[in-house]
């Protein structure tokens, strides 16, 4: 009975994290349960995909109300990412342990990177906002929103630290550029969306099987890497890049999460207190949003990356 | 589609519930090394006889089974608009979908 209730505080823990910071919660479940619960690292993973689908479905419902998510160019990548999913999730059961826990750590110490790295939104100069905007301590869109709506998660709300991280400059949406590799004028055309154009879609699909790799490989959405590729090499703004990952990612954990339940590595007894956890964590994270300062939580969070990435690495020496 | 996405949280996340408290009740550890893998035809006994595994595996199916559902939906509005391009890729998604369940079937 303990044990169960310490995993539902910890899928709560996760869930409220995962939501205040705009991450799936991944990277905060597999170390949780490796760390914190023994658990080996793919039965981590396989709980954590789960848990990452549903917060991943919950977030996207509310995306695609406000239509902040690009659905054609989300289901384009998607494609592709669940490709990459499918042959992450095959590997991952060739792995060991130590080599799990090695990746582990480089993701860990990508994500609190790219955390720290982010800079706060300045007052703006008409130019330099037109993709960052304001982060959740006091967004003027939450404050209006919560009585239109119940979103599930804080990063539907207001533009989550790590999604704004990913702008390290506050460009403007790109245009369109030379024509991608095998992209037509067109096809890139009805990829796009208001006010921006979408490019280089031939490198986004290469980013977007990357991204399904280590999503199933490591039991995470795959923002971190999908949210880049889409705002920074296709040129889609940031907001949507943000909502249109969070979409893709219920598709992409989904192909390897049937995987790592047919060959028996998903443990129910475990996905069920987990998942529970996350979904309620996940909700009353977007109720405290507004409350939260995004300035220290972010501070917080790269400290637990680093040290968490620190003793992923002693685990993959160690073990 | 949002609503679909949305209902598939709730009650997937309410499966899974049913199964914590069950796993309360009938003081089984999440920590057990020993689980029970996903069995089918096990499935509907084991719901009747209230065991835990039962609603679990139930309620993770029904997680997996809401982005799948989306992306049908998806492909029916698509259908409907004649917009064949994105109708062939959401085909294509459900197809790797698919090749999932083989491949992980065939290679054990």
């Amino acid at each position: 009975m303990i044990p169960g209730l310490l995993m539902i505080a910890g899928g709560i823990g996760a869930g409220v994290f995962g939501s205040l910071l705009g991450l799936g919660g991944g990277v905060l479940i597999v170390p949780l349960l490796t760390l914190g619960f023994g658990l080996p690292l793919r039965e981590a993973a396989g709980v954590s995909l789960v848990s990452v689908i549903v917060t991943s479905s919950a977030a996207a419902s509310v995306y695609l109300q406000r239509h902040t998510a690009n659905l054609r160019l989300g289901m384009s990548l998607e494609l592709f990412t669940a490709i990459g999913a499918l042959m992450g999730g095959l590997i991952a059961f060739s792995l060991s342990d130590r080599v799990l826990a090695a990746l582990f750590a480089v993701l860990l110490t990508y994500t609190a990177i790219t955390m720290a790295r982010r800079r706060d939104p300045k007052p703006a100069p008409a130019a330099a906002s037109a993709t960052a905007t304001p982060v959740l301590a006091r967004p003027p869109a939450a404050a209006s929103q919560p009585a239109a709506a119940d979103p599930p998660l804080a990063a539907a709300v207001a533009d989550p630290p790590i999604a704004a991280a990913v702008a390290t400059s506050d460009e403007a949406p790109a245009r369109t550029g030379a024509l991608g590799g095998l992209s037509s004028a067109a096809t890139l055309e009805r990829l796009s969306g208001p006010g921006y154009n979408v490019r280089h879609l031939g490198r986004g699909i290469v980013g977007s099987f990357f991204a399904g790799i280590v999503s199933a490989v490591l039991g995470v959405g795959g923002g971190i890497v999908k949210v880049p590729v889409m705002h920074l090499m296709m040129g889609v703004p940031l907001r949507i890049a943000t909502a249109t990952s969070n979409l893709m990612i219920g598709v992409t954990a989904t192909a390897s999460a049937i995987i790592y339940v047919m060959r028996g590595g998903i443990d129910p007894f475990v996905a069920g207190p987990i998942a529970v956890g996350v979904f309620l964590g996940a909700r009353l994270g977007s109720r405290i949003a507004p409350r939260v300062d995004a300035r220290l939580l972010r501070v917080l969070f790269v400290a637990v990356m680093f040290y968490t990435a620190f003793q992923m690495l002693l685990r993959a020496a160690t073990s | 589609m949002a609503r679909l996405l949305n209902i598939g949280t709730l009650f997937s996340v309410a499966l899974l519930a049913v199964g914590v408290v069950l796993m309360a009740t009938s003081g089984q550890s999440p920590l057990d090394p020993d689980f029970p893998p996903l069995d089918l035809a096990r499935l509907p006994s084991d719901l009747l006889a209230l065991r835990p595994e039962g609603f679990l595996w139930l309620g993770l199916i029904a997680v997996i089974l809401t982005p799948i559902s989306r992306v049908v939906v998806s492909l029916v509005g698509f259908v409907r608009d004649d917009d064949r391009t994105m109708a062939l890729i959401s085909v294509l998604i459900l197809g790797v979908i698919a090749a999932s369940v083989v491949i992980s079937t065939l290679v054990r």
